[in-house]
């Protein structure tokens, strides 16, 4: 797995997990940011199955990503004739070894079409390093952080982005970013997002 | 991989208890593959194996995910659970209640056995009910759990906590329908699990969680469906009736609490059964019918004061005082899982043996919600000082 420039190579397109629609709905411009990065963006069947099974719990998420794929910055795709065993690969065994439907759905494509698997899961994340290590994976953080972001939102737009992930949908933040997001939204508006680590939420 | 996967057989009767779960018959699950009924069956019985296409249509008509049908620790239960409802309560609530009851012990069960974790049991023995008078054995039984328990003559205070720490019953305090008082149900994987009614006023608890217990002492291993309203009320629903009430007034305290609190007086009065239904920890009506029970009062005593403007709650208040309200179960009715299972679902994230995908698929949560429970989990371990360690 690697995660570092994911955005370089043009040509790739983004897998999104169900967590990272979460995430883009709850910066209030997922649109904006999508079509900032000039990427394809591709949300996988099972994955927008999980949000719609959400639904039914009142949550607007299905409805959002409806509209974004409506407008075009989204595309459904459904798992190809190479992505199915990996796939079934990643829902059929222990526990551990195994994931939910829609992760296991965004990496098998991700993996067939040799794309950008975007995934904040972090047990996601671990098996990606040890089964796929040549597949591409990054976070949704790693994406509000992007310069192509900055330069369509300005400076402040994207820290309130991410705050916005952080407090609206408690966004999962990898270790690795942990640091950088908070000096981007600054110290005050971490101090108030549940879902960063207790070090990350105190003063310096 | 290959010793990690499940048999055809055992997919096949995942599958069946899922098919059944959500309500659909064989017909109309197999319509939604685009198969033909047979194949299904066959499926289910483990003759056919089920394509991957296939299983996903099934995950998703059944509300659930393949990964959930496939992966080899999952726990499928089908508990039947003895419960109780009047007449007015809809079998949707029923349902409902039933179905919740069943994810909630299916989840924690699984999340259990993932961590290693083993639930102690300290099942009394079980006392089947005998030909004969129904009262009487439930008296002697109820006098024998409290023996055994080693509650001595006080109120039941905390019923729950008996139940969960004493005897390693699984319970649960979820708000229900109005009409669902409490379910009862035994499996042997699971052991005896009760749901409660957390909509429910503490006395009312009290009385549901001895009622069921009383199901859990006489008939744990037989199912079986009863409704308050029937004409023809059970032997079992009869004996749990009686029992309740011995276990939460048993006779012997009623009786020298009545003899002391009535020395010297010659009628019943309100100030009386206010007493004696606060020292016991019962709803007035309860006591009454009690103290009719015992001989204590006369049969239609209560009927005689609800005719003549009952016993209110400003009389009470003036007889206690401003009584803090009790509120025992309050914890556990919070939350949007039971705490004990979102402790170990917080455990079982933290250590990565679930993804966040599975964690809300066990729990039946969206996302935003399974967020809510995790927030916080992943630095709690490595942030904690050693004097905070858990010792092993």
């Amino acid at each position: 797995m690697s995660s570092s420039n994911f955005l370089s190579n043009l040509r790739a397109s983004l897998i999104a997990d169900a967590s990272v629609v979460i995430n883009l709905n709850a910066t209030a411009r997922a649109a904006e940011i999508i079509k900032a990065v000039q990427i394809p963006f591709i949300a996988t069947e099972n994955a927008c199955t999980e949000l719609e099974a959400g639904v039914r719990n009142g949550h607007g998420d299905y409805a959002r990503l409806l509209e974004l794929i409506d407008a075009g910055h989204i595309r459904r795709a459904r798992l190809g004739a190479t992505g199915m065993p990996v796939y079934e690969s990643l829902i059929d065994g222990s526990t551990a070894r195994t994931l939910d439907d829609g992760e296991a759905a965004t990496i098998a494509y991700a993996q067939e079409t040799g794309g950008v698997a975007l995934i904040d899961e972090r047990k996601a994340r671990s098996l990606c390093a040890k089964s796929f290590p040549g597949l591409v994976v990054a976070c949704t953080a790693e994406l509000l952080m992007h310069d192509a972001v900055a330069a369509v939102l300005g400076t402040q737009g994207q820290a309130d982005a991410l705050a916005n992930a952080l407090s609206g949908a408690r966004m999962r933040v990898p270790a690795e970013h942990l640091a950088k997001v908070r000096i981007m939204i600054g110290p005050e508006r971490a101090a108030l997002c549940g879902s960063l680590p207790r070090a990350m939420r105190e003063p310096v | 991989m290959s010793g990690e996967r499940l048999t055809d057989t055992e997919i096949g009767e995942r599958l069946r208890l899922a098919r059944e779960s959500a309500k659909l018959t064989q017909a109309e699950a197999a319509a939604l593959v685009g198969v033909v009924r047979t194949t299904l069956v066959a499926i289910e019985q483990g003759k056919r194996r089920v394509h991957i296409d296939e299983l996903q249509k099934l995950a998703s008509a059944y509300r659930t995910s393949a990964n959930a049908l496939l992966r080899r620790e999952a726990v499928h239960l089908d508990m039947v659970p003895r419960f109780r409802k009047l007449h007015e309560s809809s079998d949707d609530a029923v349902e409902r209640a039933t179905r919740l009851l069943n994810d909630l012990v299916r989840a924690e069960v699984e999340l259990e056995n993932a961590l290693g974790v083993n639930r102690t049991r300290n099942y009394p023995p079980e006392r089947p009910i005998l030909p004969g008078d129904i009262r009487a054995q439930a008296e002697q039984d109820a006098q024998e759990l409290r023996d055994w328990l080693g509650l001595g003559p006080g109120p039941v205070t905390d019923i729950v906590s008996i139940l969960d720490l004493q005897l390693g019953v699984r319970v649960y305090v979820r708000p229900l329908d109005g009409k669902v008082s409490g379910l009862f149900a035994y499996d042997d994987t699971a052991g005896a699990c009760i749901l409660l009614n957390a909509n429910h006023p503490p006395e009312r608890q009290t009385q549901s969680g001895a009622h069921e217990t009383a199901h859990f002492i006489s008939t744990r291993r037989e199912p079986e469906v009863l409704t308050e309203d029937e004409r023809f009320t059970s032997r079992e629903e009869r004996y749990a009736n009686a029992f309740q009430r011995a276990f939460i007034t048993p006779a012997r305290t009623v009786r020298q609490q009545f003899a002391e609190i009535t020395a010297g007086q010659s009628h019943l009065t309100r100030r009386h059964i206010i007493l004696l239904a606060h020292a016991s920890g019962v709803s007035r009506e309860a006591m009454v019918r009690r103290l009719e029970e015992l001989k204590l009062a006369r049969e239609g005593t209560w009927d005689w004061f609800v005719a003549n403007g009952g016993i209110s709650d400003d009389q009470a208040r003036q007889v206690l005082g401003d009584l803090p309200d009790r509120k025992v179960n309050a914890a556990r009715a919070l939350g949007l899982v039971p705490p004990r299972l979102a402790l170990l679902a917080r455990e079982a994230w933290k250590k990565e043996i679930y993804s966040e995908g599975q964690l809300a698929r066990l729990l039946q949560l969206n996302r935003h919600e399974i967020r809510e429970i995790l927030d916080g989990a992943e630095k709690e371990e490595s942030e904690a000082n050693e004097l905070v360690k858990l010792p092993q």
